[in-house]
């Protein structure tokens, strides 16, 4: 697998992190700082969204000023004994063979209190012994649960990075990778991922992939993500809001129509309510919307529309009580693909209806009802019966191969039973001639 | 071509030779005797004559060539205003030629008509009466606006005793040739629920296996014709799993083309056969009706059904 360019590319010196440049600046100088003794902070907390340049920017400071660079990230094990043994042993002893030491503290933020027991005050008592740099990174600076440390910290913040800062980093990228890329498209790809470097990097390279053009066309599909990702903003406002009128908003985030934005509740509801008694009430909400949604249509009745909202949007909000808090995916209506995929059947199915029906002085749909599961019956138990009620019915091949079962689910549906009958049959035909040989 | 299907072979050609609903047929063969008839509404739930009856009365008044002077609409196929209309109209307004001086709409199913295309049904009634007496069929009389049912006279169809359903399976075994045992007869009786053309369709289907007719054939047909998922989602969402009953519930409406109405109906007769206190299960055929009575008014039937299924687990989950 070739490497991911986020490692490839990752800069070696202060002067290739693109952005940020104040924070780079104080960041600097707070390294500067320990040359005159150690200074009244002993540790840096650089913060800020994912992919602003956090991490690097203290790798490639190490580089610059030939630290060694002692390096723990969420990734690992952090209770107490194990930060004691890396960052209180590395922090406290000062120098090894004359080099300075810088220790990076990676995703503080991403501390788990319950299985990392003790961290957080190990670290603070680490801080107030160091004897060296350590530089700490976390996305949310006012995470409670770092607090203790954010005290004993100086800290560096670090922004999302605007196009002047990260298109000259993408062509001087695209130059070293021999890709001739349209402005456009890069353009497209730091508009749509807001800032994260990382993320803009992953996509130009998952967009490059086996190839050295990229045109605009290449990455338009990014502002159909977008609106997806807008949709799953939507649902998890609806699936988390403890307020209605926070809840009510999603509507105006969601960007599809209103039915489709039902159908995208319905189908998430079961996976983010866990709760069977929380489930019954947003479900309840759900047919309460359904029932105003008909009327305004079949009356024209628009000004039913915010009573139908209310219920989807605040009824579901309101319906989480008892649900534990989960990370769940959303996921696509289902309904909708799996009525185009049955569309075909369903279509062939009311056809059959029609021609019994013009027989048989009932609807399409009565006949659909009460005749053709016996048909259905005839057709696959009575050739010669099935073929008389074809001629007088006049049925296509279709037809018949539907009424036979022959169509794929149907098959799928008759093979369940038959091929029991046929084991069962088989194991007594076994049986009794084990029984025969044994008695001769 | 003879009539392949035993329930159209079968039918009955004439007043005469209907053997039930006999107030019914007996005011109809006045309306023979004296060649006039009201406008009529025939009440009454499947397989129970309404359409029979209509055809009978259209042959016994119009003779041989009654299809000039009579005509048949499904309402739920043609159903709408633009079909009471147009085609309504055009058959309405051209006089007849016989000596019965008026012609017959059937329109079938027509509590499956939207109230809108029922108001203009009423007005083009109105207009046609001199030349054209209505028939309309449908299960419930109250699903038909008020003043169409002033405008009928009404006649209401029962479900078929079980005796009679009993003769006429007899009758149609023996012209068919086929060996109906009593058991047979038994199963298929109790099966029909006084429903005619499911007592017929299934001996028809249990004949098709080529053996003598019992009642194990009976069964083996109403099994495979209607399967008993309904019971099996219910069960699923009582165990709390709603995502499994949702889906079955999802191919019983696709699939199986079943109607909404079907599933709350067989809901309805399985929910007191749950193991869940009486007080809830009271609660549960309320909230049944509720929905049977939304998706009249228009509600989507999955998204109606589903929400009580999720009612049904979250119960569950409460009793447990």
């Amino acid at each position: 697998m070739p490497l991911l360019w986020t490692v490839k590319h990752r800069p070696k010196t202060l002067s290739d992190v693109a952005g940020n440049k104040e924070a780079k600046e104080s960041f600097i100088a707070w390294i500067n700082s320990w040359q005159k003794g150690i200074p009244p902070k002993k540790a840096a907390l650089l913060h800020g969204p994912p992919g602003t340049g956090k991490t690097v920017t203290v790798q490639a400071a190490a580089n610059d000023f030939k630290f060694d660079l002692v390096e723990i990230n969420a990734s690992d094990k952090r209770t107490e004994e194990h930060l004691r043994k890396i960052a209180g042993g590395a922090a406290t002893q000062g120098e090894l063979f004359g080099r300075n030491r810088l220790i990076l503290l990676d995703e503080i933020d991403g501390i788990n209190l319950s299985e990392d027991k003790g961290a957080i005050s190990t670290l603070v008592e680490t801080i107030e012994h160091a004897r060296c740099p350590i530089a700490l990174t976390a996305n949310d600076p006012w995470d409670p649960k770092i607090r203790p440390l954010r005290e004993l910290c100086f800290a560096i913040e670090f922004r999302r990075l605007g196009v002047r800062d990260s298109l000259p980093y993408l062509k001087k990228l695209c130059v070293s990778e021999g890709i001739e890329a349209d402005e456009q498209a890069l353009r497209l790809i730091i508009d749509r991922n807001k800032g994260d470097m990382r993320s803009i990097i992953n996509d130009l390279q998952t967009f490059t992939t086996g190839r050295k053009k990229l045109n605009y066309a290449d990455v338009e599909w990014l502002s159909w993500r977008d609106r997806k990702d807008t949709i799953f903003d939507a649902l998890r406002t609806v699936f988390s809001s403890k307020s209605g009128t926070q809840a009510r908003r999603a509507t105006d985030m969601a960007d599809v129509d209103l039915d489709m934005f039902f159908e995208w509740i319905y189908e998430n509801a079961p996976l983010q309510l866990t709760d069977p008694r929380d489930l019954a009430n947003a479900l309840g909400a759900l047919s309460k919307a359904d029932l105003y949604l008909a009327r305004m249509k079949r009356l024209q009745a628009w000004q039913l529309l915010p009573f139908a909202i209310d219920q989807m949007t605040i009824g579901v909000a309101l319906s989480k009580e008892r649900t534990k808090p989960a990370w769940t995916p959303m996921r696509f209506p289902s309904r909708i693909t799996s009525l185009s995929r049955t569309r075909k059947e369903r279509a062939l199915r009311s056809a059959i209806g029609a021609k019994i029906g013009a027989k048989s002085h009932v609807s399409s749909m009565a006949a659909v009802k009460h005749f053709l599961p016996y048909l259905s019956f005839v057709f696959q138990n009575n050739s010669e019966m099935a073929s008389d009620i074809t001629g007088w019915l006049d049925l296509n091949e279709e037809m018949v191969q539907y009424l036979s079962g022959k169509s794929i689910k149907e098959k799928e549906r008759k093979a369940r039973k038959p091929v029991k009958v046929k084991e069962r049959q088989l194991a007594t035909r076994k049986a009794a001639r084990r029984r025969r040989a044994a008695s001769s | 071509m003879e009539r392949a299907m035993w329930a159209e072979k079968y039918r009955p050609r004439s007043l005469s030779e209907m053997r039930n609903q006999t107030e019914i047929v007996g005011r109809l063969k006045k309306f023979v005797e004296t060649k006039t008839m009201t406008h009529c509404l025939f009440a009454g739930p499947p397989g129970t004559g309404k359409t029979t009856a209509a055809l009978c009365l259209a042959r016994d008044l119009f003779g041989e060539r009654y299809m000039d002077a009579f005509m048949e609409l499904n309402a739920s196929d043609a159903r709408g205003i633009d079909v009471v209309r147009t085609t309504v109209k055009e058959f309405a307004r051209i006089a007849t030629i016989s000596d019965v001086p008026f012609k017959i709409l059937v329109l079938d199913e027509a509590d499956n008509m939207t109230s809108d295309a029922q108001q203009a049904l009423r007005r083009t009634m109105e207009r046609y009466t001199e030349s054209c007496r209505f028939i309309l069929c449908c299960n419930y009389s109250g699903r038909v606006i008020e003043p169409i049912q002033s405008r009928c006279a009404l006649f209401r169809f029962t479900p078929l005793k079980s005796q009679d359903v009993a003769d006429y399976l007899n009758h149609i075994a023996k012209q068919e040739k086929v060996d109906l045992k009593a058991d047979g007869v038994a199963a298929l009786v109790e099966v029909a629920e006084g429903d005619l053309r499911k007592a017929t369709n299934t001996l028809q289907a249990a004949s098709s296996l080529g053996k003598p007719i019992s009642e194990g054939s009976v069964y083996m047909v109403v099994g495979r014709a209607k399967p008993k998922d309904v019971r099996d989602m219910l069960d699923l969402a009582f165990k709390g799993e709603f995502l499994k009953a949702r889906q079955m519930l999802r191919s019983l409406l696709v699939q199986y083309g079943l109607s909404g109405s079907d599933i709350v109906k067989q809901m309805h007769s399985e929910i007191f056969r749950i193991d869940a206190p009486e007080k809830d299960k009271i609660a549960l055929a309320d909230a049944i009706g509720e929905v049977d009575f939304r998706l009249i008014e228009g509600g989507d039937e999955e998204v109606q059904l589903s929400a009580l299924l999720a009612r049904l687990a979250a119960i569950a989950q409460e009793t447990r």
